[in-house]
């Protein structure tokens, strides 16, 4: 930790601002709906996909999902004794070991498991586990410590990192996001600005004239300051040039195959378009809500694993029919699984460790990591066998070709995952 | 941020001499939603302590019961009473009959708010509303009972500026809370810990101010919560309740749901948060020193007496407030650039929740419905692409000629009753652009963004509009055209967007 500062200092000069903010790293974030723009006057052809690029495509389950009724361990007593009602029955579930099986909802992935292209990786979590939503979601955005504070995100402090000395004149977007709650996820945020992109809600029209956009489209030294009005005249101009250049891509889109018709996947549908339009972009950031499963969990949950189970089969075999599946890699996360013992609400509360998956043609599938030991009292949670930022190392290391201990701040045990 | 003030300083109150014109609209754009030259020479003339009275008046208007949601209300137990002996098949019918008038009457009561808030009279009392709607959260896709969210408000409304613990027992009670946060399935021998665990963490103490243990004993003081069945008035069912001793915060007893919620307020994290996330909605989104959260928190606690009257004053006439790093760099909500355009341009709401809420949901607030139990983040939050484009598309919208034969019969029914009754305008009329049509290029730029933005534009966006307007300036018709797009680019462009 000598040798470099944890997190790196901001930008001082406009100069360097302008460098960070054009470097070649770039970055797409998807909320729920589709892109709606109207853009007329898009011009600008779309490259050829670079042939060895390596994408991350990361997709976040929010709202806590229940690890033990999505990777069953049924030939344990204990899970059917701390889940009486809610438990799924050993007939039911899909199995993929001698003593594990996925939720019944979760067809497709088993397909993709068994095709090798599924990673799972068991009991992942953190030491000492904070139980609310939005501090351990905190805490997995920026890799953080429990007890640790960190402003920046995980994937941001990537970003800082990997746009040193990349200088381009691009005006491609390198941090694009769309209709997730709350606006930019905090995983993308670095100690520098990073131009970020949302795509639209469905209904959302392009704001605005051609005589307006002249008018606003300007670039003055003036305007690059580090505070809220220099943010919102850098994102106003990225987001005018970006606009023609990203519809034009998805208008443009054919997928090879059917995505199912809900949001989550029509976003899926949307990363695939712009990844094969090729845009410059290594991490895009896709958000499925609904998981805080207090009361009457089992439909609820089936539902959303449906909706991430197939979605995700469909944007796999959409990329491997354009073949750029070898480029692409996709990981799930949750801010915490949910407490082993079932409450009186049919429901399960926060809890702690959870399952995570690894998707993609270049990832070794199979079973990753250790189970967590269910022989617990009522109210107990599981406790961790593989800390997430083991994960995030392995693919900081290994898919993206960043040393992980500038952006971790240590070294974490690496996954045999790629 | 470099801060100005020391903590001990900090709330004392503005001195009589800095109260000025740039003053009056920094107050005026961050406690209500914009700064009318005339909302502005009123203030002034009056001094901050009488403004703040009328801002925040001891009676303010009473907001009447949406007719929807009485009419929801009023055929309640009819409906429940004709579900109860219906078929399975039947139930769900009528089931989802209910939620989708729900739904409607929801919409409704969203744009009749909108137009409330909208009256400069009623802004800042709103506006606190919204700020209290966004700490106790209850979203409308959870509760779906349009009844028990103006019930929500109404209770809000009613505890605004009174006191802070009888505010948040009253919380405990809403209807909508109860569903939001089952509370309705807390029960003694299996407590559900989701409302204890928000009402420490996000409605009164914030992270790091109590333990899971503490969540655990206050869960249990909490059960016993319930709604009469049909009215869905709050009920507590002793029998459900578990009278057993806790131990919260040290101290054991045992303690009912009120008892625990006098304990979180003897705590010193209690004072200072509810400041905290005033800050975060009114002032700046880098959160504020500790020590100048618990000063002003102590002193809440101590002199104020807890009462959320005391704490608006102080929080708005304080040095703190008015200093010059808080000037011009907070980034609007959608409901402020909404209501902010709508007083800006002497507008009135229509009232068609169609051509209202879709627009605020694609910036990204919905009022009544944050997106989690957290409320709105804010801040750099709000901005992205999409929601840039969104800003400017109402801009276009307000400024485009109103178009009523877009509208459904029923929305016809709701423009027309306000253009009879108040001759209100939609949309920006020739008429506004009159005075500005005399003047010089020049003068006009200065004018516009002396009266519409906090803070100056770019050197080259005003070159940009000079010359936008000097062209064609002979041709009368297309000067009023480029004028009107001028002004129109005005409040797209990014400074408008700060405050």
């Amino acid at each position: 930790m000598s040798s470099h500062q944890f997190p790196p200092p901001a930008p001082t000069t406009r100069r360097e601002f302008l460098r960070l903010s054009t470097c070649g790293a770039g970055l797409l974030a998807f909320g729920r709906f589709a892109p709606t723009f109207l853009v007329n006057s898009a011009r600008a052809a779309a490259p050829a996909p670079e042939k060895d690029r390596s994408i991350l495509v990361l997709v976040q389950l929010a709202g806590g999902n229940d690890g033990l009724n999505t990777l069953v361990p049924f030939e344990d007593p204990d899970y059917y004794r701390l889940r009486p009602t809610i438990g799924i029955p050993a007939d039911r579930v899909l199995r993929i070991s001698d003593t594990l099986g996925f939720h019944p909802s979760c067809g497709a992935l088993q397909g993709l498991f068994r095709d090798g292209r599924l990673a799972v990786v068991e009991n992942v979590g953190y030491p000492n586990p904070n139980r609310s939503h939005f501090r351990s979601m905190e805490i997995w955005e920026t890799a953080s410590g429990s007890s640790d504070f960190v402003q920046t995100g995980w994937v941001g402090r990537y970003l800082d990192s990997a746009c040193g000395g990349i200088p381009t004149d691009s005006h491609d977007p390198l941090a694009v996001h769309a209709n997730t709650p709350n606006g930019e996820p905090p995983t993308l945020v670095g100690a520098r600005q990073h131009p970020t992109f949302g795509l639209a809600a469905a209904g959302t029209r392009r704001g605005g004239s051609e005589e307006s956009r002249r008018i606003l489209e300007r670039d003055s030294p003036e305007g690059h300051t580090d505070d809220n009005v220099g943010f919102l005249r850098q994102t106003l101009m990225d987001t005018l040039v970006t606009e023609v250049r990203v519809q034009k891509l998805l208008d443009g889109y054919r997928p090879n195959g059917a995505y199912p018709s809900n949001p989550f996947a029509a976003s899926l549908r949307s990363v695939a378009g712009l990844i094969a339009g090729g845009l410059p972009t290594r991490v895009y950031f896709v958000t499925l809500g609904g998981f805080d499963t207090h009361v009457d969990q089992a439909p609820t949950q089936a539902r959303l694993l449906t909706v991430l189970s197939e979605g995700l089969a469909a944007f796999q075999g959409d990329l491997r029919a354009k073949g750029l599946d070898g480029q692409v890699l996709t990981m799930t996360f949750s801010e915490f699984g949910r407490r082993p013992g079932e409450n009186e609400s049919k429901g399960t509360d926060h809890g702690t460790a959870a399952p995570l998956f690894v998707l993609g043609s270049r990832v070794k599938g199979g079973l990753l990591g250790s189970a967590p030991r269910l022989n617990l009292p009522r109210n107990q949670d599981l406790s961790f066998s593989t800390d997430f930022r083991s994960v995030y190392g392995t693919v900081l290391d290994r898919w993206l070709g960043c040393r992980s201990k500038t952006v971790l701040g240590a070294d974490f045990p690496s996954l045999p995952f790629v | 941020m470099n801060l100005s003030l020391s903590a001990p300083e900090a709330w004392d109150p503005l001195p009589t001499g800095a109260w000025d014109d740039a003053a009056a609209r920094h107050l005026l754009r961050r406690a209500t939603w914009a700064a009318g030259p005339a909302e502005v020479g009123r203030a002034v003339s009056e001094g901050l302590p009488a403004t703040l009275d009328r801002l925040f008046p001891a009676a303010p208007s009473a907001w009447p019961k949406p007719p929807l949601v009485a009419a929801l209300e009023n055929d309640m137990p009819a409906f429940r009473q004709q579900a109860a002996q219906a078929s399975d098949a039947v139930k769900r019918l009528l089931r989802r009959e209910e939620v989708e008038r729900s739904q409607v009457a929801v919409r409704d009561m969203g744009v009749r708010w909108m137009e409330l808030a909208a009256v400069p009279e009623n802004s800042a009392f709103e506006k606190w509303v919204l700020f209290l709607s966004g700490v106790y959260v209850v979203a409308t896709e959870k509760v779906k009972n349009a009844a028990f969210v103006y019930r929500h408000f109404e209770i809000l409304a009613q505890g605004a500026l009174a006191s802070a613990p009888s505010l948040a027992k009253a919380v405990s009670r809403s209807p909508a809370m109860e569903v939001y946060l089952d509370l309705v399935e807390n029960r003694a021998h299996a407590p559900n810990e989701n409302f204890a665990r928000e009402l420490f963490e996000l409605f009164l103490l914030g992270e790091g101010n109590y333990t899971e243990d503490d969540i655990k004993d206050a869960a249990r003081a909490f059960t016993g919560y319930r709604l009469q069945p049909g009215t869905g008035r709050f009920v507590f069912a002793p029998r459900q309740h578990d009278d057993g001793e806790k131990t919260v915060f040290g101290h054991t007893g045992r303690f009912t749901g009120d008892d625990i919620i006098e304990l979180a307020y003897r705590q010193r994290a209690a004072g200072a948060h509810l400041p905290k996330r005033m800050a975060a909605f009114y002032l700046s989104d880098i959160p504020l020193p500790a020590d100048f959260l618990l000063g002003i928190g102590d002193r809440w606690r101590g002199e104020g007496n807890l009462e959320l009257r005391w704490l608006v004053r102080t929080f708005f006439g304080s040095r703190l407030f008015f200093a010059p790093e808080f000037r011009g760099n907070f980034i609007k909500s959608p409901v402020q650039l909404y209501l902010g355009l709508v007083q800006d341009l002497g507008l009135k709401v229509v009232p068609v929740p169609r051509l209202v809420l879709n627009p605020l949901r694609q910036m990204g607030q919905t009022p009544f419905d944050p997106p989690n139990v957290r409320g709105w983040v804010g801040g750099r939050a709000w901005i992205n692409s999409a929601s840039l484009a969104a800003r400017r598309e109402v801009v276009e919208r307000l400024f485009a000629p109103f178009d009523a034969d877009t509208l459904t019969a029923d929305e016809v029914r709701e423009v027309d009753l306000v253009r009879v009754g108040e001759a209100a305008s939609f949309s920006v009329p020739d008429g506004f652009l009159e005075p500005w049509a005399t003047l010089e290029p020049e003068a006009v730029v200065a004018r516009l963004s002396e009266e519409f933005l906090a803070i100056p534009p770019e050197a080259a966006f005003l070159d940009g509009l000079r010359q936008f307007l000097k062209t064609g300036a002979r041709y009368p018709t297309e000067h009023k055209r480029r004028l009107r797009r001028a002004m129109m680019t005005v409040f797209e462009s990014p400074e408008y967007q700060v405050c």
